[in-house]
Protein backbone atom coordinates (compact mmCIF):
# COMPACT_ATOMS: atom_id res chain seq x y z
CA UNK A 1 0.00 0.00 0.00
CA UNK A 2 1.05 3.29 -1.24
CA UNK A 3 1.59 5.31 2.24
CA UNK A 4 0.61 8.60 0.23
CA UNK A 5 -2.74 6.90 -0.33
CA UNK A 6 -3.54 8.08 2.96
CA UNK A 7 -3.42 11.65 2.45
CA UNK A 8 -4.70 11.22 -0.54
CA UNK A 9 -7.93 9.31 -0.03
CA UNK A 10 -8.32 11.52 3.53
CA UNK A 11 -8.16 14.78 0.96
CA UNK A 12 -10.52 13.51 -1.80
CA UNK A 13 -13.26 12.77 0.78
CA UNK A 14 -12.68 15.88 2.52
CA UNK A 15 -15.76 17.28 0.66
CA UNK A 16 -17.92 15.12 2.05
CA UNK A 17 -16.91 14.88 5.58
CA UNK A 18 -16.68 18.45 6.19
CA UNK A 19 -20.34 18.32 4.78
CA UNK A 20 -21.54 15.30 7.09
CA UNK A 21 -20.29 17.12 10.01
CA UNK A 22 -22.01 20.59 9.65
CA UNK A 23 -24.96 19.10 7.90
CA UNK A 24 -25.11 15.80 9.45
CA UNK A 25 -24.10 15.10 12.54
CA UNK A 26 -24.53 18.83 14.20
CA UNK A 27 -27.68 18.75 13.08
CA UNK A 28 -28.63 15.41 14.33
CA UNK A 29 -26.95 16.10 17.53
CA UNK A 30 -28.61 19.54 18.11
CA UNK A 31 -32.04 18.03 16.75
CA UNK A 32 -32.13 15.48 20.01
CA UNK A 33 -31.03 18.53 22.20
CA UNK A 34 -33.78 20.66 20.81
CA UNK A 35 -36.40 18.42 20.94
CA UNK A 36 -36.21 18.72 24.96
CA UNK A 37 -36.45 22.30 25.26
CA UNK A 38 -39.51 24.64 24.51
CA UNK A 39 -37.20 27.17 22.42
CA UNK A 40 -39.63 29.47 20.52
CA UNK A 41 -36.22 30.49 17.82
CA UNK A 42 -36.69 34.03 18.98
CA UNK A 43 -36.71 34.44 23.05
CA UNK A 44 -32.15 34.07 23.78
CA UNK A 45 -33.33 31.74 26.71
CA UNK A 46 -35.35 28.26 27.22
CA UNK A 47 -35.78 25.79 29.61
CA UNK A 48 -35.57 22.33 29.51
CA UNK A 49 -38.86 20.57 29.49
CA UNK A 50 -37.93 17.08 29.62
CA UNK A 51 -40.87 14.66 27.94
CA UNK A 52 -43.43 17.48 27.84
CA UNK A 53 -42.62 18.16 23.69
CA UNK A 54 -43.45 14.39 22.69
CA UNK A 55 -46.43 14.26 25.50
CA UNK A 56 -47.58 17.14 23.19
CA UNK A 57 -46.95 15.54 20.32
CA UNK A 58 -49.01 12.07 20.75
CA UNK A 59 -52.04 14.17 22.29
CA UNK A 60 -51.93 16.57 19.19
CA UNK A 61 -54.10 16.66 16.45
CA UNK A 62 -51.22 17.30 13.89
CA UNK A 63 -48.89 14.79 14.73
CA UNK A 64 -51.95 11.81 14.85
CA UNK A 65 -53.17 12.96 11.48
CA UNK A 66 -49.54 13.64 9.82
CA UNK A 67 -49.15 9.26 11.46
CA UNK A 68 -52.18 8.17 9.84
CA UNK A 69 -51.71 10.42 6.50
CA UNK A 70 -48.62 8.46 5.42
CA UNK A 71 -50.51 5.29 5.14
CA UNK A 72 -53.36 6.66 3.21
CA UNK A 73 -50.85 8.24 1.09
CA UNK A 74 -49.49 4.80 0.46
CA UNK A 75 -52.73 3.10 0.19
CA UNK A 76 -53.74 5.47 -2.90
CA UNK A 77 -50.01 6.08 -3.99
CA UNK A 78 -48.63 2.77 -4.15
CA UNK A 79 -51.12 0.23 -6.32
CA UNK A 80 -52.26 3.50 -8.45
CA UNK A 81 -48.36 4.08 -9.28
CA UNK A 82 -47.53 0.36 -9.65
CA UNK A 83 -50.33 -0.18 -11.21
CA UNK A 84 -49.57 2.32 -13.77
CA UNK A 85 -46.44 1.63 -14.80
CA UNK A 86 -46.69 -2.06 -14.99
CA UNK A 87 -49.15 -1.08 -17.83
CA UNK A 88 -46.89 1.09 -19.27
CA UNK A 89 -43.82 -1.20 -19.26
CA UNK A 90 -45.87 -4.60 -20.40
CA UNK A 91 -47.31 -2.16 -23.48
CA UNK A 92 -43.67 -1.01 -25.01
CA UNK A 93 -40.95 -3.16 -23.83
CA UNK A 94 -40.11 -5.24 -26.74
CA UNK A 95 -41.49 -2.91 -29.27
CA UNK A 96 -39.95 -3.31 -32.40
CA UNK A 97 -39.37 0.57 -32.97
CA UNK A 98 -39.80 3.91 -31.22
CA UNK A 99 -39.44 2.04 -27.69
CA UNK A 100 -36.88 4.83 -26.30
CA UNK A 101 -39.08 7.54 -27.86
CA UNK A 102 -42.32 6.16 -25.98
CA UNK A 103 -40.05 5.63 -22.82
CA UNK A 104 -38.46 9.30 -23.09
CA UNK A 105 -41.79 10.72 -23.20
CA UNK A 106 -43.22 8.78 -20.40
CA UNK A 107 -40.40 10.19 -18.63
CA UNK A 108 -41.30 13.47 -18.36
CA UNK A 109 -43.71 13.47 -16.00
CA UNK A 110 -40.84 13.32 -13.73
CA UNK A 111 -39.07 16.24 -14.48
CA UNK A 112 -42.28 19.03 -13.58
CA UNK A 113 -41.29 20.71 -10.42
CA UNK A 114 -44.24 19.81 -7.88
CA UNK A 115 -45.49 23.77 -7.52
CA UNK A 116 -46.60 23.41 -11.29
CA UNK A 117 -48.27 20.07 -11.26
CA UNK A 118 -50.13 21.53 -8.02
CA UNK A 119 -50.91 24.80 -10.14
CA UNK A 120 -52.12 22.87 -13.35
CA UNK A 121 -54.48 20.49 -11.26
CA UNK A 122 -55.62 22.99 -8.84
CA UNK A 123 -56.64 25.66 -12.25
CA UNK A 124 -57.97 21.72 -13.99
CA UNK A 125 -60.02 21.22 -10.46
CA UNK A 126 -61.58 24.75 -10.20
CA UNK A 127 -65.01 25.22 -9.87
CA UNK A 128 -65.52 26.67 -13.91
CA UNK A 129 -63.13 24.35 -15.46
CA UNK A 130 -64.63 22.41 -18.53
CA UNK A 131 -64.46 19.02 -16.65
CA UNK A 132 -66.75 20.08 -13.79
CA UNK A 133 -68.53 21.94 -15.32
CA UNK A 134 -69.45 18.54 -17.62
CA UNK A 135 -69.50 16.82 -14.52
CA UNK A 136 -71.97 19.25 -12.96
CA UNK A 137 -74.16 18.82 -16.72
CA UNK A 138 -74.65 14.75 -15.57
CA UNK A 139 -75.45 15.79 -12.04
CA UNK A 140 -72.22 15.14 -10.57
CA UNK A 141 -70.90 18.24 -8.23
CA UNK A 142 -67.45 17.44 -6.29
CA UNK A 143 -65.49 19.63 -4.43
CA UNK A 144 -62.49 18.06 -5.56
CA UNK A 145 -59.98 19.49 -2.95
CA UNK A 146 -62.23 19.88 0.08
CA UNK A 147 -63.13 16.55 0.35
CA UNK A 148 -60.33 14.27 3.04
CA UNK A 149 -60.43 11.69 0.71
CA UNK A 150 -61.12 13.09 -2.81
CA UNK A 151 -58.01 15.59 -1.77
CA UNK A 152 -55.62 12.63 -0.58
CA UNK A 153 -56.16 10.72 -4.03
CA UNK A 154 -55.77 14.40 -5.87
CA UNK A 155 -52.67 14.24 -4.21
CA UNK A 156 -51.67 10.85 -4.87
CA UNK A 157 -52.89 10.96 -8.36
CA UNK A 158 -50.05 14.10 -9.31
CA UNK A 159 -47.70 11.68 -7.35
CA UNK A 160 -48.37 8.85 -9.65
CA UNK A 161 -48.75 10.91 -12.45
CA UNK A 162 -45.21 12.09 -11.48
CA UNK A 163 -43.03 8.88 -10.94
CA UNK A 164 -45.04 6.29 -13.21
CA UNK A 165 -42.68 6.86 -16.48
CA UNK A 166 -39.51 6.42 -13.96
CA UNK A 167 -41.10 3.41 -12.59
CA UNK A 168 -41.69 2.00 -15.83
CA UNK A 169 -38.15 2.28 -16.76
CA UNK A 170 -37.01 0.06 -14.01
CA UNK A 171 -39.49 -2.52 -15.01
CA UNK A 172 -39.46 -2.27 -18.67
CA UNK A 173 -35.44 -3.43 -17.68
CA UNK A 174 -36.54 -5.76 -15.80
CA UNK A 175 -38.55 -6.99 -18.30
CA UNK A 176 -36.38 -7.58 -20.88
CA UNK A 177 -34.07 -9.03 -18.65
CA UNK A 178 -36.72 -11.99 -19.07
CA UNK A 179 -35.62 -14.46 -21.76
CA UNK A 180 -38.02 -14.69 -24.71
CA UNK A 181 -36.95 -18.24 -25.03
CA UNK A 182 -38.41 -19.04 -21.48
CA UNK A 183 -41.99 -17.36 -23.30
CA UNK A 184 -42.04 -19.58 -26.40
CA UNK A 185 -41.20 -22.76 -23.93
CA UNK A 186 -44.53 -22.61 -22.22
CA UNK A 187 -46.09 -21.61 -24.92
CA UNK A 188 -45.42 -24.93 -26.50
CA UNK A 189 -46.35 -26.29 -22.94
CA UNK A 190 -49.77 -24.98 -23.46
CA UNK A 191 -49.82 -22.42 -20.84
CA UNK A 192 -52.68 -20.21 -20.18
CA UNK A 193 -51.85 -16.40 -20.25
CA UNK A 194 -52.88 -15.86 -16.45
CA UNK A 195 -50.43 -18.69 -15.57
CA UNK A 196 -47.97 -17.47 -17.86
CA UNK A 197 -47.78 -13.97 -15.87
CA UNK A 198 -48.09 -15.43 -12.18
CA UNK A 199 -45.68 -18.32 -12.97
CA UNK A 200 -43.03 -16.55 -15.30
CA UNK A 201 -43.28 -13.33 -15.55
CA UNK A 202 -43.82 -12.05 -11.97
CA UNK A 203 -41.17 -14.29 -10.60
CA UNK A 204 -39.10 -13.26 -12.56
CA UNK A 205 -39.81 -9.14 -12.76
CA UNK A 206 -40.04 -9.55 -9.08
CA UNK A 207 -36.44 -7.90 -8.29
CA UNK A 208 -37.22 -4.92 -10.18
CA UNK A 209 -40.53 -5.20 -9.05
CA UNK A 210 -39.14 -4.91 -5.61
CA UNK A 211 -37.04 -2.08 -6.28
CA UNK A 212 -39.84 0.22 -7.47
CA UNK A 213 -42.27 -1.08 -4.30
CA UNK A 214 -39.45 0.38 -2.11
CA UNK A 215 -38.96 3.69 -3.95
CA UNK A 216 -43.05 4.22 -4.07
CA UNK A 217 -43.27 3.18 -0.68
CA UNK A 218 -40.35 5.80 0.46
CA UNK A 219 -42.02 8.77 -1.74
CA UNK A 220 -45.06 8.68 0.96
CA UNK A 221 -43.04 10.08 3.71
CA UNK A 222 -41.52 12.66 2.17
CA UNK A 223 -44.65 14.35 0.70
CA UNK A 224 -44.35 17.94 0.98
CA UNK A 225 -44.60 20.28 -2.06
CA UNK A 226 -47.84 18.86 -3.57
CA UNK A 227 -49.47 19.61 -0.32
CA UNK A 228 -48.08 22.54 0.56
CA UNK A 229 -49.23 24.03 -2.88
CA UNK A 230 -53.00 22.20 -3.12
CA UNK A 231 -54.67 21.85 0.53
CA UNK A 232 -51.76 23.43 3.09
CA UNK A 233 -52.76 19.90 5.07
CA UNK A 234 -56.41 20.51 4.45
CA UNK A 235 -59.12 19.91 4.73
CA UNK A 236 -59.11 19.55 8.18
CA UNK A 237 -55.60 17.83 8.34
CA UNK A 238 -56.66 15.31 6.25
CA UNK A 239 -53.09 15.41 3.93
CA UNK A 240 -51.10 16.93 6.26
CA UNK A 241 -47.69 15.33 5.92
CA UNK A 242 -45.11 14.76 8.60
CA UNK A 243 -43.08 17.35 6.28
CA UNK A 244 -45.98 19.56 6.32
CA UNK A 245 -46.64 19.40 10.45
CA UNK A 246 -42.87 19.83 10.63
CA UNK A 247 -42.58 22.90 8.23
CA UNK A 248 -45.78 24.25 10.20
CA UNK A 249 -44.57 23.89 13.86
CA UNK A 250 -41.28 24.97 12.91
CA UNK A 251 -41.61 27.77 10.45
CA UNK A 252 -44.64 29.06 10.98
CA UNK A 253 -45.33 28.75 14.51
CA UNK A 254 -41.59 29.10 15.43
CA UNK A 255 -41.83 26.61 17.93
CA UNK A 256 -38.06 25.03 17.39
CA UNK A 257 -38.10 22.77 20.39
CA UNK A 258 -41.42 21.09 20.01
CA UNK A 259 -41.23 20.84 15.76
CA UNK A 260 -37.96 19.26 16.49
CA UNK A 261 -39.65 16.77 18.99
CA UNK A 262 -42.08 15.72 15.99
CA UNK A 263 -39.27 15.56 13.68
CA UNK A 264 -37.70 12.65 15.78
CA UNK A 265 -41.32 11.10 15.79
CA UNK A 266 -41.35 11.13 12.10
CA UNK A 267 -37.95 10.09 11.69
CA UNK A 268 -38.59 7.22 13.62
CA UNK A 269 -41.69 6.30 12.58
CA UNK A 270 -40.09 5.96 9.19
CA UNK A 271 -37.69 4.06 9.83
CA UNK A 272 -39.63 1.12 11.53
CA UNK A 273 -42.08 1.66 9.14
CA UNK A 274 -39.58 1.38 5.69
CA UNK A 275 -37.44 -1.38 7.35
CA UNK A 276 -40.78 -3.30 8.50
CA UNK A 277 -42.31 -2.73 4.97
CA UNK A 278 -38.78 -4.12 3.46
CA UNK A 279 -39.01 -6.86 5.55
CA UNK A 280 -42.35 -8.08 4.29
CA UNK A 281 -41.63 -7.22 0.44
CA UNK A 282 -38.36 -9.74 0.83
CA UNK A 283 -40.79 -12.35 3.14
CA UNK A 284 -43.44 -12.04 0.35
CA UNK A 285 -40.75 -13.20 -2.37
CA UNK A 286 -39.12 -16.02 -0.50
CA UNK A 287 -42.48 -17.62 0.26
CA UNK A 288 -43.14 -17.80 -3.20
CA UNK A 289 -39.76 -18.50 -3.91
CA UNK A 290 -38.55 -15.94 -6.12
CA UNK A 291 -35.80 -14.78 -4.17
CA UNK B 1 -47.45 -11.68 -28.04
CA UNK B 2 -44.83 -14.77 -29.24
CA UNK B 3 -47.18 -17.51 -30.09
CA UNK B 4 -46.43 -20.44 -32.13
CA UNK B 5 -49.63 -20.39 -33.78
CA UNK B 6 -49.88 -17.00 -34.42
CA UNK B 7 -50.16 -15.95 -37.73
CA UNK B 8 -48.34 -12.91 -39.18
CA UNK B 9 -50.75 -11.10 -39.88
CA UNK B 10 -52.60 -11.29 -36.45
CA UNK B 11 -49.16 -10.50 -34.72
CA UNK B 12 -48.94 -7.50 -36.63
CA UNK B 13 -52.60 -6.45 -35.20
CA UNK B 14 -51.46 -6.90 -31.68
CA UNK B 15 -48.69 -4.80 -32.15
CA UNK B 16 -50.78 -1.92 -33.87
CA UNK B 17 -53.03 -2.26 -31.14
CA UNK B 18 -50.22 -2.03 -28.38
CA UNK B 19 -48.64 1.52 -30.37
CA UNK B 20 -52.66 2.72 -30.62
CA UNK B 21 -52.77 1.87 -26.34
CA UNK B 22 -49.38 3.12 -25.93
CA UNK B 23 -49.61 6.62 -27.92
CA UNK B 24 -52.83 7.27 -26.61
CA UNK B 25 -51.86 6.64 -22.99
CA UNK B 26 -48.40 8.87 -23.61
CA UNK B 27 -50.92 11.62 -24.77
CA UNK B 28 -52.98 11.62 -21.36
CA UNK B 29 -49.79 11.17 -19.79
CA UNK B 30 -47.71 14.37 -21.28
CA UNK B 31 -51.81 16.77 -21.62
CA UNK B 32 -51.54 18.23 -18.31
CA UNK B 33 -47.97 19.52 -20.24
CA UNK B 34 -50.37 20.69 -23.23
CA UNK B 35 -52.22 22.55 -20.74
CA UNK B 36 -50.14 24.23 -19.50
CA UNK B 37 -48.54 25.93 -22.50
CA UNK B 38 -51.42 26.39 -24.19
CA UNK B 39 -53.11 28.02 -20.74
CA UNK B 40 -49.89 30.49 -21.18
CA UNK B 41 -50.72 31.56 -24.99
CA UNK B 42 -54.29 31.81 -24.05
CA UNK B 43 -57.08 34.47 -24.28
CA UNK B 44 -57.52 35.23 -20.24
CA UNK B 45 -61.27 34.12 -20.60
CA UNK B 46 -59.98 31.18 -21.42
CA UNK B 47 -57.44 30.29 -19.08
CA UNK B 48 -59.00 26.84 -17.28
CA UNK B 49 -62.17 27.43 -18.97
CA UNK B 50 -61.40 25.06 -21.87
CA UNK B 51 -59.91 21.69 -22.57
CA UNK B 52 -57.82 23.20 -25.55
CA UNK B 53 -58.02 26.93 -25.64
CA UNK B 54 -58.80 28.51 -28.76
CA UNK B 55 -57.96 32.12 -28.97
CA UNK B 56 -54.37 32.78 -28.24
CA UNK B 57 -52.37 36.22 -27.22
CA UNK B 58 -49.06 37.09 -25.89
CA UNK B 59 -50.65 38.84 -22.90
CA UNK B 60 -49.96 36.37 -20.50
CA UNK B 61 -45.66 36.66 -21.04
CA UNK B 62 -45.77 40.70 -21.63
CA UNK B 63 -47.72 40.53 -17.64
CA UNK B 64 -44.70 38.16 -16.81
CA UNK B 65 -41.34 40.30 -18.07
CA UNK B 66 -43.41 43.63 -17.06
CA UNK B 67 -43.54 42.31 -12.95
CA UNK B 68 -46.70 42.01 -13.49
CA UNK B 69 -48.59 43.53 -10.25
CA UNK B 70 -45.99 43.06 -7.91
CA UNK B 71 -43.79 46.05 -6.47
CA UNK B 72 -40.26 44.34 -8.07
CA UNK B 73 -39.24 44.99 -11.21
CA UNK B 74 -39.24 42.44 -13.46
CA UNK B 75 -39.15 39.96 -10.42
CA UNK B 76 -39.76 36.92 -12.56
CA UNK B 77 -35.84 37.79 -14.90
CA UNK B 78 -34.56 38.43 -11.55
CA UNK B 79 -36.06 34.91 -10.07
CA UNK B 80 -34.92 32.79 -13.04
CA UNK B 81 -31.74 34.25 -12.43
CA UNK B 82 -31.52 32.96 -9.41
CA UNK B 83 -32.68 29.57 -10.33
CA UNK B 84 -30.25 29.43 -12.76
CA UNK B 85 -26.86 30.73 -10.72
CA UNK B 86 -27.75 28.17 -7.61
CA UNK B 87 -28.65 25.45 -9.70
CA UNK B 88 -25.55 25.20 -12.06
CA UNK B 89 -23.53 25.90 -8.96
CA UNK B 90 -24.96 23.28 -6.20
CA UNK B 91 -25.08 21.09 -9.82
CA UNK B 92 -21.50 21.73 -10.35
CA UNK B 93 -20.36 21.62 -6.80
CA UNK B 94 -22.15 17.62 -6.68
CA UNK B 95 -20.54 16.60 -9.58
CA UNK B 96 -17.27 17.71 -8.84
CA UNK B 97 -17.33 16.42 -5.10
CA UNK B 98 -19.31 13.25 -6.31
CA UNK B 99 -16.18 12.58 -8.91
CA UNK B 100 -13.67 13.27 -6.24
CA UNK B 101 -15.51 11.39 -2.92
CA UNK B 102 -16.24 8.60 -5.60
CA UNK B 103 -12.68 8.06 -7.18
CA UNK B 104 -11.25 7.71 -3.15
CA UNK B 105 -13.63 5.42 -2.64
CA UNK B 106 -13.19 2.89 -5.49
CA UNK B 107 -9.65 3.41 -6.31
CA UNK B 108 -7.66 4.33 -3.70
CA UNK B 109 -6.83 2.54 -0.70
CA UNK B 110 -6.49 4.13 2.74
CA UNK B 111 -6.94 3.92 6.15
CA UNK B 112 -11.00 4.28 7.03
CA UNK B 113 -11.80 3.79 3.96
CA UNK B 114 -14.67 1.18 4.62
CA UNK B 115 -15.91 3.18 7.49
CA UNK B 116 -16.78 5.94 5.34
CA UNK B 117 -18.54 3.74 2.86
CA UNK B 118 -20.30 2.46 5.27
CA UNK B 119 -20.98 5.86 7.04
CA UNK B 120 -21.91 7.61 3.50
CA UNK B 121 -24.92 4.37 3.55
CA UNK B 122 -25.89 5.32 6.65
CA UNK B 123 -26.29 8.99 5.99
CA UNK B 124 -28.23 8.27 2.54
CA UNK B 125 -30.86 5.71 4.64
CA UNK B 126 -31.43 8.55 7.51
CA UNK B 127 -34.80 10.06 7.44
CA UNK B 128 -33.55 13.96 6.30
CA UNK B 129 -36.58 15.49 7.94
CA UNK B 130 -34.80 15.33 11.29
CA UNK B 131 -32.46 17.71 10.23
CA UNK B 132 -34.35 20.62 8.92
CA UNK B 133 -34.32 22.44 11.66
CA UNK B 134 -30.82 22.99 12.94
CA UNK B 135 -29.41 23.19 9.10
CA UNK B 136 -31.59 25.91 9.28
CA UNK B 137 -30.35 27.21 12.43
CA UNK B 138 -26.77 26.45 11.55
CA UNK B 139 -27.36 28.91 8.25
CA UNK B 140 -28.57 31.50 10.46
CA UNK B 141 -25.50 30.99 12.94
CA UNK B 142 -22.70 31.04 9.95
CA UNK B 143 -24.61 34.32 8.54
CA UNK B 144 -25.90 32.99 5.66
CA UNK B 145 -29.26 33.34 6.07
CA UNK B 146 -30.96 35.39 3.03
CA UNK B 147 -27.90 34.57 0.77
CA UNK B 148 -26.46 32.43 -2.05
CA UNK B 149 -24.50 30.27 -0.08
CA UNK B 150 -27.57 29.00 1.88
CA UNK B 151 -28.90 27.93 -1.47
CA UNK B 152 -25.49 26.59 -3.08
CA UNK B 153 -23.53 25.30 -0.19
CA UNK B 154 -26.16 22.80 1.54
CA UNK B 155 -26.70 21.83 -1.53
CA UNK B 156 -23.37 21.11 -2.98
CA UNK B 157 -22.97 17.56 -1.63
CA UNK B 158 -25.58 14.79 -3.27
CA UNK B 159 -24.81 10.94 -1.59
CA UNK B 160 -26.41 9.60 -4.42
CA UNK B 161 -24.13 11.25 -7.21
CA UNK B 162 -21.35 9.79 -4.52
CA UNK B 163 -22.81 6.32 -4.55
CA UNK B 164 -23.51 6.06 -8.17
CA UNK B 165 -20.22 7.10 -9.35
CA UNK B 166 -18.41 5.09 -6.62
CA UNK B 167 -20.41 2.17 -8.07
CA UNK B 168 -19.82 2.91 -11.82
CA UNK B 169 -15.87 3.53 -10.62
CA UNK B 170 -15.39 0.11 -9.18
CA UNK B 171 -16.50 -1.24 -12.38
CA UNK B 172 -13.65 0.44 -14.90
CA UNK B 173 -10.85 -2.14 -14.35
CA UNK B 174 -7.33 -0.99 -11.99
CA UNK B 175 -5.22 -1.99 -15.13
CA UNK B 176 -5.59 1.53 -17.13
CA UNK B 177 -5.17 3.29 -13.45
CA UNK B 178 -2.19 1.33 -13.09
CA UNK B 179 -0.94 2.30 -16.82
CA UNK B 180 -1.22 5.84 -16.54
CA UNK B 181 0.47 6.00 -13.09
CA UNK B 182 3.26 4.09 -15.07
CA UNK B 183 3.11 7.16 -17.71
CA UNK B 184 3.65 9.63 -14.78
CA UNK B 185 0.06 10.36 -14.57
CA UNK B 186 -1.59 12.15 -11.06
CA UNK B 187 -4.67 11.24 -9.61
CA UNK B 188 -6.08 14.11 -10.82
CA UNK B 189 -5.07 13.79 -14.14
CA UNK B 190 -6.35 10.38 -13.93
CA UNK B 191 -9.70 11.29 -13.11
CA UNK B 192 -9.80 13.75 -15.66
CA UNK B 193 -8.26 11.74 -18.99
CA UNK B 194 -9.66 8.44 -18.21
CA UNK B 195 -12.28 8.09 -15.23
CA UNK B 196 -14.22 10.99 -16.66
CA UNK B 197 -14.32 10.34 -20.32
CA UNK B 198 -15.12 6.52 -19.55
CA UNK B 199 -18.25 7.51 -17.55
CA UNK B 200 -19.75 9.77 -19.78
CA UNK B 201 -23.50 8.62 -19.79
CA UNK B 202 -23.80 8.23 -16.07
CA UNK B 203 -22.89 11.50 -16.06
CA UNK B 204 -25.25 12.71 -17.79
CA UNK B 205 -27.55 10.63 -15.64
CA UNK B 206 -26.06 12.09 -12.94
CA UNK B 207 -26.52 15.76 -13.92
CA UNK B 208 -29.61 15.67 -14.98
CA UNK B 209 -31.05 13.99 -11.61
CA UNK B 210 -29.18 16.58 -9.61
CA UNK B 211 -29.84 19.39 -11.67
CA UNK B 212 -33.79 18.82 -11.50
CA UNK B 213 -34.32 17.82 -8.13
CA UNK B 214 -32.21 21.14 -7.20
CA UNK B 215 -34.26 23.22 -9.57
CA UNK B 216 -37.49 21.89 -8.49
CA UNK B 217 -36.64 22.52 -4.92
CA UNK B 218 -38.87 24.25 -2.55
CA UNK B 219 -38.53 23.74 0.64
CA UNK B 220 -34.63 24.40 1.47
CA UNK B 221 -35.26 27.35 -1.01
CA UNK B 222 -38.08 28.49 0.59
CA UNK B 223 -36.83 28.87 4.59
CA UNK B 224 -33.41 29.85 3.62
CA UNK B 225 -34.09 32.91 2.01
CA UNK B 226 -36.40 35.97 2.92
CA UNK B 227 -35.65 38.79 0.10
CA UNK B 228 -37.69 39.61 -2.53
CA UNK B 229 -34.72 39.68 -4.85
CA UNK B 230 -33.09 36.19 -3.68
CA UNK B 231 -36.21 33.71 -4.42
CA UNK B 232 -35.92 31.38 -6.63
CA UNK B 233 -38.46 30.98 -9.68
CA UNK B 234 -40.00 27.80 -7.76
CA UNK B 235 -40.50 29.95 -4.62
CA UNK B 236 -41.84 32.70 -6.93
CA UNK B 237 -44.36 30.88 -8.44
CA UNK B 238 -45.46 29.12 -5.20
CA UNK B 239 -45.67 32.51 -3.30
CA UNK B 240 -47.32 34.08 -6.44
CA UNK B 241 -49.94 30.96 -6.26
CA UNK B 242 -51.97 32.55 -3.37
CA UNK B 243 -52.31 36.38 -3.86
CA UNK B 244 -52.07 35.91 -7.94
CA UNK B 245 -54.55 32.94 -8.09
CA UNK B 246 -57.19 35.45 -9.90
CA UNK B 247 -53.85 35.71 -12.78
CA UNK B 248 -54.03 31.82 -13.88
CA UNK B 249 -52.35 33.32 -16.99
CA UNK B 250 -49.33 34.57 -15.81
CA UNK B 251 -49.02 31.26 -13.10
CA UNK B 252 -49.12 29.45 -16.46
CA UNK B 253 -46.54 31.38 -18.45
CA UNK B 254 -44.39 31.15 -15.09
CA UNK B 255 -44.57 27.44 -15.17
CA UNK B 256 -43.60 27.54 -18.65
CA UNK B 257 -40.67 29.33 -17.82
CA UNK B 258 -39.85 26.81 -15.08
CA UNK B 259 -40.34 23.55 -16.82
CA UNK B 260 -38.67 24.43 -20.25
CA UNK B 261 -35.12 24.60 -19.55
CA UNK B 262 -35.11 20.85 -17.73
CA UNK B 263 -37.22 19.58 -20.76
CA UNK B 264 -34.88 21.29 -22.98
CA UNK B 265 -32.22 19.89 -21.50
CA UNK B 266 -33.73 15.81 -20.79
CA UNK B 267 -34.09 16.05 -24.75
CA UNK B 268 -30.41 17.34 -25.65
CA UNK B 269 -28.98 15.04 -23.26
CA UNK B 270 -31.47 12.33 -24.21
CA UNK B 271 -29.58 9.45 -26.06
CA UNK B 272 -26.66 9.83 -23.16
CA UNK B 273 -29.21 9.22 -20.07
CA UNK B 274 -30.52 6.47 -21.82
CA UNK B 275 -27.37 4.80 -21.59
CA UNK B 276 -26.60 5.61 -18.57
CA UNK B 277 -30.05 4.84 -16.85
CA UNK B 278 -29.36 1.18 -18.52
CA UNK B 279 -26.53 1.32 -16.03
CA UNK B 280 -28.10 2.58 -13.24
CA UNK B 281 -31.14 0.03 -13.26
CA UNK B 282 -28.47 -2.83 -13.12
Amino acid sequence: MNPNNNRLGWTFTSPYLIYSLVFFLGPLLWSFYLAFTNWDMIAPSYEFVGFDNFVKAFRSAGVQSAFWVTYKFMLVFVPLVIAMSLVVSVLIHGLPRFKSLFLIGFFLPYLSSGVVSALIVKGFLSYNSPMNEWLRGIGININWLGGPWSALFVVGLIMAWKFTGYYALILTSGLESIDREIYEAAAIDGVSNTSRFWRITLPLLYPALYTTLILAFGVTFGIFTEVYQLTGGGPNFATNTWQMEIFSQAFKNLQAGYASAVALLASLATFVSIFLIRKLLELWGKRNGWV
Amino acid sequence: MVGSNNTKSSRRLRLSIRYALASALLLVMVYPYLYMVLNSFADWNQVDRKLLPDSFTLKSYTWLLNGGETGVTRPWINAFANSVIVSVASTALMMLFGVMVAYALSKLRFRGRDTINNFILFHMFFPGIILLIPSFLIIQRIGWYDTYWALIIPKGVSLWAIFMYTNFFRAIPDTFIEAAKLDGARDFQILYRIMLPMSKSITSVIFLFTLMERWTELLWDMIMVRSDHMLTLNVLLSQMFGPYGGYPGPLYAGSVLLSLPIIVLFIIFGKKFQEGMQFTLK
